[in-house]
């Protein structure tokens, strides 16, 4: 048997001794089952001089390859001489055409339903092989007989002649329905609405949760309105660590870190405390957002495009809780220049003329040099290596005049204040005893997990992708 | 740090494997953002989808909060047995929705006779004419084209004989006509109608998500998986339920 191109074209070079001598080639992986449905093609490039004994299929680890591949146990093969299938039998079962020279045979697995099917030039030839056992790996496996017999075979490295990713497509949706005609649980709606409410008092969004309670609240109403039931409802305790939180997220993706810290001090003093991490992240975000100050300044005094509304920081509870800000600020005797001093500038920026603004550069770097020394005397000696780490990668925003346009951009971008308001808004729920993940989360995890095991052993679960089918 | 690993610890039971699993997966936030959003919009919950797009730093484009709005006002109409006005509006809307949904047209008309019944069969006098006037006016007609609505009809004309009576004395079939849950499911038929009449999804990802995970813990319980009894979601009220002795996992 010669092998060439990479493995993937064999051709039968021995010349045949005996009558139930032949070759057979096993790939050398088996097929995954995760995949849920496994496809491949063999394309005969020549039949020989005097024949067509050519086998495609597939074969358990253990079956002997000086055999054509379906004679065997465990061994399952389409031939080419008679176009019948044979498993653990030299008499095969009328299934296909022939099949000789530039024929593309194709053979496939449905993990899923148990069942082998091969195509041919493209076209399904149905199912020849049901109850497939599962539990067990299979290998592709090709065989010949005759002198000069060659095959090719494509394991997914070009374009398969017949369309099956529409088969899986197929497959796909049929499970997909299957999932989607369940008969509701019979108190789905109560559920959903706990799920919901808990996700959002949970995360602080304090305001949506008393809109949606309300909201529920007003159906349910409605729907007792001609019976005169008396309905006692509780109206919602004021969740006043929700609203904490809220507040102290709100700061943190407005960029305004000095208040998120003076918030977590006064409400949750051991938080921080305990989250040392945290702690440092939340300071060299502060770092983060000085030099995203400045670097706008810059840009609005050599605009490269005209310049942009500071919308970033403006999501509709900057200047609400601008006053309490300024209030918190006098009972604590706080006055720490930088933190304010980004939503003090917002309103007047436009005014400013090029002088003014080139002094307020050069205040806020200098202040953004000494934060940043600051900020390395009290973890420089630190030495875990992310903290090493981020702090490098922080530092080295200063070295560029518009950092906006080095490779470091990405420090600077909005939505890196997410990842932290999230992890303190976990610790916070965390120190007062609270679940660190919402019910919802919960709900996605373990679909997701109960999913993954459908999916190891080639179960339904392969042709469910959680993320894609649900959550967009 | 994950509260189940916090909960097994501390009470000193090793952790299931399977949760080991659970914990390991990152839900990602702006995907738990989504689906909530599209849960507050599918659903017609108007004021708390714009406070979540607020608070959430979320997009609500103005044609998602029209369509929410004329929803949520057509879901009330339904929920408190304001039929003909839910009717109205809807054919105000398109007029091709109700018209190519003849089981739905039929279900809205059902609740408005069974709203008639009722308020006939509490009068002194029982003068059940009106009823009668409209069940052979707007629903024997169409339950003469379609006969497999003969017999919802039927049910609720039943109700002009029993009633009125204590909910409780009633066959459970004709108590199910008069319990607001029938209200709620026509009024869930009639949003879904709506949207999938504008292109969209009919429901919400999160009821998807809900079969989701009671299929996939069906078919892994089925094949045999290894598995803890319950998979809790930590709402505090079980509803999966529980048998007090397992440690709590959320």
């Amino acid at each position: 048997m010669e092998i060439e191109e990479g493995g993937r074209q064999a051709r039968f070079a021995g010349a045949q001794k005996n009558h139930d001598e032949a070759a057979s080639l096993r790939a050398d992986f088996p097929m995954p089952r995760q995949c849920g449905i496994y496809y491949y093609e063999v394309t005969i490039m020549s039949k020989g001089k005097d024949g067509r004994l050519i086998g495609v299929g597939f074969t358990g680890p253990k079956v002997p390859l000086n055999r054509i591949p379906g004679w065997e146990p465990e061994s399952f093969a389409y031939h080419g001489d008679d176009g019948q299938m044979f498993n653990n039998n030299t008499q095969g079962k009328p299934f296909g055409p022939k099949f000789g020279t530039l024929d593309v045979v194709g053979c496939g697995i449905n993990f899923r339903t148990g069942q082998a099917f091969f195509t041919r030039n493209g076209v399904m030839l149905g199912v020849a092989f049901k109850d497939l056992k599962t539990d067990r790996p299979y290998y592709p496996t090709v065989g010949m007989k005759k002198t000069g017999e060659t095959l090719r075979a494509n394991f997914g490295q070009d374009p398969f002649a017949f369309d099956i990713n529409k088969l899986v497509e197929a497959e796909h949706s049929s499970i997909q329905s299957e999932i989607l005609q369940l008969k509701p649980l019979p108190d789905e709606s109560s559920l959903i609405h706990s799920l919901v409410s808990q996700y959002l008092a949970h995360d602080g969004y304090v305001e949506s949760a008393r809109d949606f309670s309300g909201e529920v609240r007003a159906e349910t109403r409605a729907l007792h309105d001609d019976e005169d039931a008396e309905l006692g409802y509780l109206e919602p305790e004021e969740d006043v660590d929700g609203i904490n939180r809220q507040k102290i997220r709100s700061a943190i993706l407005e960029g305004n870190i000095d208040k998120a810290l003076k918030y977590t001090n006064i409400h949750y003093p051991d938080v921080l405390r305990e989250n040392e991490n945290i702690y440092f992240k939340l300071r060299c975000r502060k770092f983060i957002e000085m030099i995203r100050e400045s670097s706008d300044l810059n840009t609005n005094i050599h605009p490269p495009t005209p310049p942009s509304k500071r919308s970033t920081a403006s999501n509709g509870h900057a200047n609400d809780d601008y006053d309490f800000e300024m209030e918190l600020d006098e009972q604590l005797g706080v006055h720490n220049g930088v933190g304010q001093w980004g939503a003090d500038n917002m309103d007047t920026e436009d005014e400013l003329d090029d002088g003014q603004t080139q002094a307020e550069i050069r205040l806020l770097e200098n202040k953004t040099l000494e934060y940043g020394a600051e900020l390395s005397s009290e973890f420089a000696n630190d030495p875990r290596r992310e903290i090493k780490k981020a702090l490098e990668d922080t530092f080295a925003l200063i070295a560029y005049k518009n950092a906006r346009q080095s490779t470091l951009a990405p420090l600077l971008e909005i939505s890196g204040r997410v990842p932290i308001a999230e992890e303190l808004n976990s610790a916070i729920l965390v120190s007062l005893g609270k679940s660190s993940s919402a019910a919802l989360e919960r709900l996605y995890q373990q679909s997701e997990a109960l999913v993954t095991e459908l999916t190891d052993d080639g179960g339904p679960g392969a042709f469910i992708n959680v993320r894609r089918d649900f959550l967009q | 740090m994950s509260s189940s690993t916090v909960h097994a610890s501390a009470a000193g039971h090793p952790q299931h494997p399977f949760l080991k699993k659970v914990d390991d997966i990152k839900p990602n936030k702006s995907d738990m953002n989504f689906v909530i959003m599209d849960y507050l919009v599918t659903e017609g919950y108007q004021k708390a989808a714009q406070k979540f797009a607020a608070e959430a730093n979320m997009d609500l484009t103005g044609e998602e909060l029209e369509s929410i709005h004329v929803r949520a006002e057509i879901k009330m109409m339904v929920l408190r047995n304001d039929i003909q006005n839910a009717i109205n509006k809807i054919n105000d809307l398109n007029p091709q929705i109700l018209d190519n949904d003849h089981a739905l047209h039929f279900a809205l008309l059902r609740l408005q006779l069974i709203r008639i019944i009722k308020a006939v069969t509490a009068q002194p006098n029982m003068n059940i004419t009106p009823a009668l006037k409209f069940s052979s006016a707007q629903l024997a007609p169409r339950a003469a084209i379609h006969q497999e609505f003969l017999h919802d009809l039927e049910l609720a004309m039943m109700l002009l004989v029993v009633l009125p009576a204590p909910i409780e004395t009633l066959r459970p079939e004709l108590a199910e006509l008069l319990k607001p849950k029938l209200r709620q499911d026509v009024a869930r038929r009639v949003n879904e109608v709506i949207l999938t009449s504008q292109g969209k999804r009919g429901d919400a990802r999160l009821q998807q998500l809900v079969k989701l995970k009671t299929w996939a813990e069906a078919k892994a319980r089925e094949a045999g998986k290894d598995l803890p009894a319950h998979l809790p979601l930590g709402l505090g009220d079980e509803r999966e339920g529980h048998d007090g002795g397992e440690p709590m996992v959320s």
